[in-house]
């Protein structure tokens, strides 16, 4: 008998699983999955700019450093400004599908493609953005690959205001919209890589980036 | 993982004797404690997210059958291998056959109670693939000539800072530091390299979501994330409790995972992974294996103790536990410890192999409250407790004691008389203090606690003695 049957075998006995309740069973899983009920949840704004409000807050709770612009043709200089003030190289990976933005012309030396480990900067979307936890939805695929906010030291992150949403179920609602089936990886992001392992001491950069910086566009 | 849980008592002691281990456990005491106090306060219906939580793994356990179907069939739509193992022995077989498969001469790992379950990186090194733990924990657990892990989620809770920077001087070669984030960049420096250049990913699974065939990995040093981007295989251990349905169940659970783990709202790196790299793709694993594991877990369905198969693996139960707090994780003896460990060890391995542990609980039931699936462990504990006298597994001298006793107590005069000349002898033995620093006849109990003097009577005689006033 194979490991699997045995398995669901000793699993059905103990469930005194018969044919007659098996069918009510998986009846009640379709209903179950159809119904995606939702669990408590903690009270969320409804209003647009208390959402954003909240993501910001939150955000820099988790270590990220936020800055708000108007709109994506001001990102390219807000990122340039941002790196300069760190003293760090004005030269990134970027999400294919933000590769149309003029990144030259705020000075920098941008390639739209995935990360490789010796890239300092990676700049991406979001999917959408958390405002619950400060969070960053990002949906893997050719124009968004997930290296990007993973192997370099410093992920720069553009919030289209448009796309912050109160809660997971949000996300993954639209998710279910927009993409009809999950993507191979959706990874939520809070801030900068972290360990406390050593005597629960917190440390920054594990093995991810070391800073999270999320530009919000506000008029997207 | 070598079971030692029928050395609880031994490990204990020496646990105790441990000054390193007493200076680290007194250091950590109290940190996730205060943490999750304040985070949960951020939910606004902390009891019924809960209740919902309780409810949710409920859901999936008592129909763990056709749930599991549901989630194989989900999964196998989208690309993956779903394989079954009833034992530590066919998960190393199963590794070790899919490495062959591919080519695979080194397996980063992120943190996978199941493979500790199963000694993985034993069998691996033995048929000659490199596995290397890139949780930091792990990490320095494993250059360590592969110690256990003394917690689910803080696996070195247990070790100095020294003792740290003396294996990163002997592992790496390196100048010794005592610099908490240099020694952090040295092993990140160091696991990089692994994380580019190994074939294959080894995870664990937070949860199994049976609507869309996926694994959700929580972690917040990212190494999960590395360990399923990069390699061009991923292999997925979790024991088959581990399902949900929904993405909407995911949601809810994750309101309470991290909080009751370290006391964030959110981990900083959540991922729900589902199939193998797309078209155009440029990071992610061609193929996906998912192992689904019994090792005990089929027979606790539908007995009673199936409230345990709820457990979401956060830990809160051990950062509350009094005896947790006091002598560490590997005095357990296995790779869960504290009160859950204390549960599923005798469970999972059998319960004359782990006589000690259901009495290694005061029973005070702090690790009831936090639980945030609701188990109610001390109940499970004393269960145990039950069984173990039921099934004779008790020393033959605890046996002869209780039976000393329910003789004894069965006769009222024989029992006044004991207990009139007991409290006596106590109160004799305290000579005139109000604590008893060292008995007699049970010195143990007195090893780390004084005594309290009785009175000076008992209560049959003052009841005796209202009686006639």
């Amino acid at each position: 008998m194979s490991s699997r049957d045995d398995i669901l075998g000793r699993v059905r006995a103990r469930l005194n699983r018969t044919p007659e309740n098996a069918v009510t069973g998986r009846a009640a899983i379709e209903a179950a999955l159809a119904m995606k009920a939702q669990g408590p949840r903690p009270a969320m704004p409804s209003q647009k700019s208390a959402l954003v409000e909240r993501l910001v807050e939150k955000s820099l709770g988790f270590s990220s450093t936020v800055e708000r612009i108007g709109t994506y043709n001001d990102a390219p200089a807000a990122v340039a400004r941002y790196l300069a003030g760190l003293d760090l190289p004005l030269r990134a990976v970027v999400w294919p599908q933000l590769a149309h933005l003029d990144w030259s012309g705020a000075g920098l030396t941008v390639e739209a493609r995935g990360a490789v480990d010796r890239d300092p900067v990676g700049i991406t979307g979001c999917f959408c953005a958390i405002a619950e936890t400060g969070t960053l939805m990002l949906c893997g695929g050719p124009e968004s690959p997930a290296s990007v906010s993973l192997l370099p030291e410093t992920h720069i992150a553009l919030v289209p205001a448009s796309r912050i949403v109160a809660g997971m179920e949000e996300g993954f609602a639209l998710a279910r919209a927009e993409l009809g089936q999950l993507p191979r990886a959706i990874n939520f992001v809070s801030g900068p890589s972290r360990t406390g392992d050593i005597e629960q001491t917190i440390v920054l950069g594990a093995h991810g980036p070391y800073r999270v910086h999320l530009v919000v566009v506000e008029n997207d | 993982m070598k079971l030692r849980a029928h050395r609880f008592k031994q490990n204990a002691l020496e646990a105790l004797a441990n000054p390193v281990l007493q200076a680290s456990m007194k250091k950590a005491k109290g940190k996730f404690v205060d943490k999750r106090a304040i985070a949960i306060k951020e939910i606004d219906d902390f009891e019924a997210t809960r209740e919902a939580a309780k409810e949710i793994r409920n859901r999936v356990i008592e129909n763990l059958d056709l749930w599991l179907e549901k989630f194989e069939q989900a999964a196998a739509a989208r690309g993956a291998h779903v394989l079954w193992a009833k034992d530590g022995a066919e998960i190393c077989r199963l590794v070790v056959d899919i490495g062959r498969k591919h080519g695979v001469k080194k397996a980063v790992k992120s943190k996978s109670m199941l493979s500790e379950e199963a000694g993985l990186n034993l069998a691996l090194e033995a048929a000659g693939i490199q596995p290397v733990e890139t949780d930091l924990g792990e990490y320095i657990l494993q250059i360590n000539d592969n110690e256990p892990p003394s917690h689910i989620i803080a696996p070195v809770v247990h070790k100095s800072l020294d003792e740290v920077a003396d294996l990163f001087q002997k592992t790496h070669h390196t100048p010794r530091k005592t610099d908490i984030p240099q020694l952090t960049r040295e092993a990140r420096e160091v696991l990089r390299q692994h994380f580019l250049s190994a074939e294959m990913g080894i995870s664990g699974g937070n949860f199994l979501i049976a609507e869309t065939g996926s694994v959700a990995l929580v972690t917040n040093e990212g190494n999960g994330r590395m360990v399923t981007t990069l390699p061009r295989v991923h292999v997925v251990i979790t024991g088959i409790e581990k399902v949900i349905p929904t993405l909407e169940d995911l949601a809810t659970l994750m309101r309470l995972l991290p909080r009751s783990a370290t006391g964030q709202s959110i981990s900083n790196y959540v991922s729900v992974l589902t199939g193998t790299k797309a078209e155009g793709e440029s990071d992610g694993p061609e193929h996906l294996y998912f192992i689904l594991v019994d090792n005990g877990r089929a027979e606790v369905v539908g007995s009673e103790f199936q409230d345990m198969l709820r457990c979401i693996r956060c830990g809160a139960c051990m950062n509350h536990c009094p005896v947790y707090q006091t002598i560490g994780g590997q005095a357990y003896g296995w790779v869960y410890p504290g009160p859950m460990g204390s549960v599923l060890t005798p469970l999972y391995t059998g319960l004359e192999n782990a006589i000690d542990l259901p009495h290694a609980a005061t029973l005070c039931n702090q690790c009831g409250v936090v639980c945030p699936v609701k188990i109610p462990l001390p109940d499970l504990l004393r269960k145990l407790r039950e069984k173990q006298v039921e099934r004779h597994l008790r020393p033959w001298f605890e046996r002869l004691a209780f039976r000393l006793w329910a003789w004894v107590a069965s006769r009222p005069a024989l029992y006044g008389l004991g207990t009139r000349f007991a409290v006596r002898y106590l109160k004799w033995l305290a000579d005139g203090k109000g604590s008893i620093p060292r008995l007699g006849l049970a010195p143990e109990w007195t090893r780390g606690r004084n005594f309290p003097t009785p009175e000076g009577r008992t209560f049959r005689e003052l009841y005796a003695q209202r009686g006639r006033a």
